[in-house]
């Protein structure tokens, strides 16, 4: 029986992998040593708040931009000495690679399938599978300046398919979409990897991490603080958060009552938060404490463990624009 | 880097020249202008080449016809450096860069566009000019030397263009290079013979290489065909060209390298 090899069992392995951009004082470490295994056929979530260090560590990956420390292999290649091979085996859909606006939805592709080398009897029935795919038959002929977000959206994801990848990168994907081309694009992204791609989606959604990816990795200030299946992620975190808003003038107080019931938790500014550990049950007997010290509540809301509340046990803030 | 396959270089410069064309307010200062030029001095300065020291020639047209290939070459050059700087704004650049196809292509692929635009430029010069009474006094083989005079010029200004597009990455920064080249083309003998000017005007047309490439263009439109003729309207824009293409390799290797 034969070993099957690293790349194809573990498309993505990253040890140590670093960035620092500028030099001496003004030195960023934008990605600080990631260590990542994403499995074959899985969608890994890589969840992190804007400047985190996700869009650094996929450019790293896609070999758009050169490690300065660690080491990182994409489909069994080298991302530095084989970014030819990493490239022709991967396919890419960034969020800030612009659309040609003055071309139409088909002919970029037929530039991609040029570029990607794919013999040129098969650009057409290509072209015209992927533009039915994605649900862009009808606007195919159409300048890309003309088409919405989603419609791009959806092109981008045509143009990374080209190749027929095994591997996807998806790099915030949904960024400023609608809710029903966000989840238009769920749809498209389960399908493919029900086909056997193994997906990467950062994203800074934490419903669309745990909807999407059967792992993920949550990355802050370049480091992952936490990794694992959504689901048992959640189980670590234990009691459910209650949120509540007091007038600011009471917060102190408020505190004071709170902790009595559960450790504090990290919110957003305005709000106060206590893991319960009795959980609902325990709600009533928080409102009354807080009635008894006279703090006047204004608004209070039981929710159970959220990636979100990883996200915060592990950094002590919330997530940023977190939904 | 290694050679991009051709039919890669072909399709990059059909994106290159379709964005040219897909932009009428990018074609109308390259393509309009000059021929306005053109009109203005032929009407204004109809009795400018009885000055002494101004070459012989039929029509101020004739002598004109120089001017205007290239100052529309030098301008539409501009265009295809810009569209450049604004792929690596955008992101395209990096989406090209994504692609397995060797990175020389996306410079290869602009220049050629150029290069198209500049030959597409110069016939429309000419063929636009006929009815009006313009001659070519070296013939279909002068008007020939031209037209490739006219895809070198095109290489040459897009190559120190690009190599700018790429170091700097900024559309702004390449069209603010307009200016210069406007000064470049006016203290050059674009408008009027060298020998009809005086001073300090005219020693920086002496020192300026724009004064010696439009002198080629201009010798062949005005003049028998000579091989000196031929070999100014073309070997002068290829020296530049091959500076240039150094220059715009480096820069697209070092903003390769700088990922």
């Amino acid at each position: 029986m034969t070993t099957p090899q690293r790349g194809l069992e573990q498309p993505i392995i990253a040890e140590g992998l670093e960035r620092v951009f500028g030099s001496g004082e003004r030195a960023v470490r934008a990605v600080d040593g990631v260590d990542l295994s994403v499995e074959r056929g899985e969608i890994f979530g890589f969840l992190g708040p804007n400047g985190a260090g996700k869009s650094t560590t996929v450019r790293m990956l896609t070999t758009l931009l050169r490690p300065t420390g660690g080491t990182a292999r994409v489909a069994g290649f080298d991302v530095v000495k084989e970014s030819d091979a990493v490239r022709r085996s991967i396919g890419v859909a960034l969020q800030d690679a612009a659309i040609d606006p003055l071309m139409t939805g088909a002919e970029l592709l037929h530039l991609q399938a040029i570029l990607y080398g794919l013999p040129r009897g098969e650009h057409t029935q290509r072209v015209g599978d992927l533009l039915e795919r994605v649900g862009l038959s009808a606007a195919g002929d159409r300048r890309v300046g003309t088409y919405s977000g989603g419609m791009r959206r959806r092109l981008d994801l045509a143009l990374a398919l080209i190749h027929e990848p095994t591997v996807l990168f998806l790099d915030e994907p949904t960024t400023g979409l609608d809710p029903m081309s966000r989840m238009a694009l769920w749809d498209e992204i389960r399908r493919l990897n029900d086909d056997g791609t193994t997906v990467l989606l950062t994203t800074q959604y934490l419903e669309e991490a745990d909807q999407l990816a059967d792992r993920v990795a949550i990355i802050d200030h370049g480091r992952i603080v936490s990794r694992g299946r959504p689901a048992d992620l959640k189980a670590g975190v234990g009691a459910p958060t209650l949120f509540i808003v007091v007038d600011p003038a009471q917060v102190e107080s408020a505190s004071a009552v709170l902790t009595a019931f559960g450790e504090l938790r990290p919110t957003a500014e305005g709000t106060l938060g206590v893991g319960l550990v009795d959980g609902a049950a325990g709600v009533s007997a928080v409102v009354r404490a807080l009635d008894d010290a006279g703090v006047q509540v204004q608004n209070l809301e039981l929710k159970a463990p959220s990636l979100d509340d990883v996200f915060a046990e592990a950094t002590g803030h919330r997530l940023e624009g977190a939904s | 880097m290694t050679v991009a396959a051709p039919q890669q270089v072909i399709a990059l410069s059909r994106r290159s020249v379709q964005s040219i064309v897909r932009q009428p307010s990018v074609v109308v200062p390259s393509m309009v202008f000059p021929l306005f030029f053109v009109a203005l001095g032929t009407s204004s300065f109809a009795r400018a080449i009885s000055i002494p020291g101004f070459p012989v020639v039929d029509s101020f047209l004739d002598f004109a016809l120089a001017g205007s290939i290239v100052q529309g070459v030098l301008f539409g050059s501009i265009t295809s450096a810009t569209a450049l700087a604004t792929d690596i704004e955008t992101g395209f650049f990096d989406r090209l860069l994504l692609t397995p196809s060797p990175r020389v292509g996306i410079l290869v692929g602009r220049l050629a566009g150029a290069m198209a635009y500049g030959l597409a430029q110069t016939i429309f010069f000419v063929l636009v000019l006929f009815p009006f009474g313009l001659s070519i006094k070296s013939g279909i083989v002068g008007l020939t030397a031209m037209v490739i005079g006219g895809l070198l010029t095109a290489l040459a200004v897009g190559a120190v263009m690009s190599a700018m597009a790429l170091r700097t990455g900024s559309s702004e920064a390449v069209q603010g290079s307009f200016p210069l080249l406007f000064v470049l083309l006016f203290f050059s003998s674009a408008f009027f013979p060298r020998q009809t000017m005086d001073g300090i005007y005219r020693q920086i047309a002496n020192l300026n290489p724009v004064s010696y490439l439009v002198e080629g263009f201009r010798s062949l439109t005005i003049g028998e065909l000579t091989t000196v003729a031929v070999a100014q309207t073309m070997l002068i824009p290829a020296a530049i060209a091959v500076g240039g293409l150094a220059l715009s390799l480096r820069s697209l290797r070092r903003r390769v390298a700088a990922a």
